[in-house]
């Protein structure tokens, strides 16, 4: 039933993939210079008759729930809203009106239901210009209104950020909630949480290729820690490393082709590289310091990782050949799971002060480093896919619990079950 | 109770290195305080592992070397052997895989042990407290099982008979978040997986 619900969402994403037609201008940017966020009217959409459904109430009240969630869009308040006289006949007085009580974007929309489909015409109007800025036909089966609801939240969300939202976004994570650590997936609200594996063992650390097809991850299933590729859609599982001694830390190269990961047979761990497809591996460090934790840095040419060779885990820096290594965190006593955001220049990671972890973020285009102190002891930083938000896990509450920084930077808890751990956050499924 | 149990550690490692055959049967020791008993821990821990040990096919069928010593009278079953402690788990200093003095001490006691049941072959497992991220742990772990069996082998035990395992701080054996559990979760555990 899980996989199947995951093969559903995954399929409306494939449909909701067609190109969109609507203006790729960056609205903020381009018309509002300075300003942080934009008010639209979202008035109940129109129906056609017989159109009414439980489909279309989830699309609305989803699109709703989506667009207060974010930063960058505010929803004009129904008091405001209320004030509006609409008059269908006279569509331009209409947004006359909108505009008046402060809307600056009206979200005009007619939605049917169609048999078992579920069809939305949207047009969003800027209301200074009085011209269209967006519009687009958004078509799925009526199951999936409230998945057709984030795709439309998440273009809205890149019309004025250039960036999509994280609506259709997941955490991967561990979670000892059923017993044994097993690995799990959820939406990034916290909500939909399901479990991928029943091993009843050890899983750690997952991975997710950047176009969300395959999960790389940890598990003692065969006694010893193992690395592993799976399918969440199909729960196809196939192994990738099995390395004696030690296999962990995944982390996939941009194109999606081959994973940087930490193993050691030796009795010492290095960095090697799986190529996904071969399974061919290629050594990049031959310390007899610790070296783990890779992170593939977006464009591909770096890998930052953990090593010890200074004396205590620092963070370093190397290109994606092994060559060139070289301390890149100093100001630590401890330093370790780096994690690039997408714009390649931040590098978070885990630090230590007085005693606890807490997430750090360095720049690394003027080496300037920023500790973001939190209740308790906070670690293992993942970015969201565009960027604008952190996922760490923290024991604040007592036990170790996934939270994230919201758009607004306030932090908000998205497990409470059991102890859960080691998120990686990707844009949607695929 | 953490330095009792400590002290017992020591003295039997002391009468492991003097008198072998009187230690053959240690009395088992209670450290109540922790979540999983710390020693003789394996049998618990070993019993809560089926698969890990039930992966060893047909060892318990192989045959006594002519001049094995003693291993005939060992208990036949393996999780009622390791509850019998032989083999003595050894302590880390934070963050550290370097084997202390202490520690060394009980090697050579359980390497004593293991050369005179050649047969005997043994998973030792590394493990560490939480206090550093869990993967860090997974290699500092892997280190840690590892260093001990270096040092079996230098002391002349055969490596092949030796494997290792890390499990990082995934299965800590006591489960309080200060030094008093931490000393007793870095760690390395001998389990005896054939004999």
């Amino acid at each position: 039933m899980k996989t199947r619900a995951l093969v559903a969402a995954a399929t409306a994403l494939a449909i909701s993939a067609a190109p969109s037609w609507g203006q790729e201008e960056v609205y903020l940017q381009v018309t509002n210079p300075g300003l942080t966020s934009v008010v639209i009217a979202l008035p109940s959409p129109l129906t056609r008759p017989g159109g009414e459904s439980a489909a279309a109430r989830t699309f609305t009240d989803t699109l709703r729930a989506d667009l207060e969630q974010t930063a960058v869009i505010r929803l004009l308040e129904p008091e405001r809203e209320r004030l509006v006289e609409v008059d269908p006949a006279q569509p331009a007085l209409t947004r006359q009106r909108w505009r008046s009580v402060g809307a600056q974007f009206l979200l005009d929309s007619t939605v049917a239901t169609a048999g078992a489909q579920l069809v939305a015409d949207v047009r969003l109007w800027d209301l200074a210009s009085g011209e269209i800025a967006y519009s687009r036909r958004l078509q799925a089966p009526t199951n999936l209104a409230a998945t057709m609801a984030h795709t439309l939240a998440n273009e809205l969300v890149r019309l004025f950020t250039g960036r999509p939202g994280p609506f259709l976004s997941r955490l991967a994570f561990i979670s000892d909630r059923s017993g044994a650590k097993e690995l799990w997936v959820m939406r990034w609200d916290g909500s939909e949480a399901q479990q991928l594996t029943s091993y009843r063992s050890i899983a750690m650390g997952p991975a997710w290729s950047p176009d969300g097809q395959w999960l790389a991850f940890t598990s003692f299933l065969r006694g010893a820690p193992q690395l592993f590729l799976l399918r969440p859609t199909e729960g196809y599982l196939k192994p990738l490393s099995t390395l004696p001694g030690v296999n962990s830390s995944p982390s996939f190269s941009p194109d999606g082709r081959r994973v940087a990961f930490a193993a050691g047979g030796d009795g010492n761990t290095d960095i090697y590289v799986a190529e996904v497809e071969s399974g061919a591996l290629v050594r990049l460090t031959s310390s007899r310091a610790i070296e783990t934790q890779p992170a593939w840095s977006p464009n591909g040419r770096q890998i930052a990782f953990t090593s010890t060779a200074s004396g205590r885990p620092q963070i370093h820096l190397m290109d994606a050949e092994g060559t060139n290594a070289r301390q890149l965190t100093f100001a630590d006593t401890f330093a370790d799971e780096a994690a690039w955001a997408p714009d390649g220049v931040r590098l978070a990671y885990t630090t230590m002060v007085d005693g606890r972890f807490q997430i750090a973020v360095l720049d690394m285009r003027t080496g300037t480093r920023t500790v973001i102190s939190g209740p308790g002891s906070n670690e293992s930083p993942c970015w969201s896919p565009d960027g604008t938000m952190l996922a760490f896990v923290s024991n604040r509450t007592g036990s170790k619990q996934i939270f994230i920084t919201d758009a607004a930077g306030q932090p908000r808890q998205l497990t409470r079950e059991g102890n859960n751990t080691a998120p990686s956050w990707v844009a949607q499924l695929q | 109770m953490v330095h009792a149990w400590q002290t017992t550690t020591l003295v039997c490692a002391a009468v492991f290195v003097a008198m072998t055959a009187a230690c053959s049967k240690p009395k088992p020791v209670v450290a109540p305080e922790v979540g999983r008993t710390p020693q003789p821990a394996a049998a618990p821990v070993g019993a809560e592992r089926p698969t890990e040990v039930a992966a060893e096919p047909d060892l318990t069928a192989a045959p006594l070397p002519a001049g094995g010593v003693a291993t005939g009278e060992l208990p036949r079953d393996l999780a009622e052997l390791n509850r019998l402690g032989y083999l003595k788990d050894v302590f880390f200093d934070t963050d550290k895989s370097d084997l202390t003095a202490e520690a060394r001490d009980i090697l050579a006691a359980n390497a004593a042990w293991l050369r005179q049941h050649p047969t005997v072959r043994i998973l030792v497992e590394g493990h560490c407290d939480e206090r550093h991220t869990a993967e860090y742990n997974l290699a500092l772990g892997w280190r840690r099982a590892n260093a001990v069996k270096n040092y079996l082998v230098s002391l002349g035990v055969d490596g092949g008979r030796i494997d290792t395992i890390s499990y990082g701080e995934e299965r800590p054996f006591a489960l309080g978040h200060d030094e008093s559990a931490w000393r007793l979760n870095r760690r390395a555990h001998f389990v005896i997986v054939g004999r």
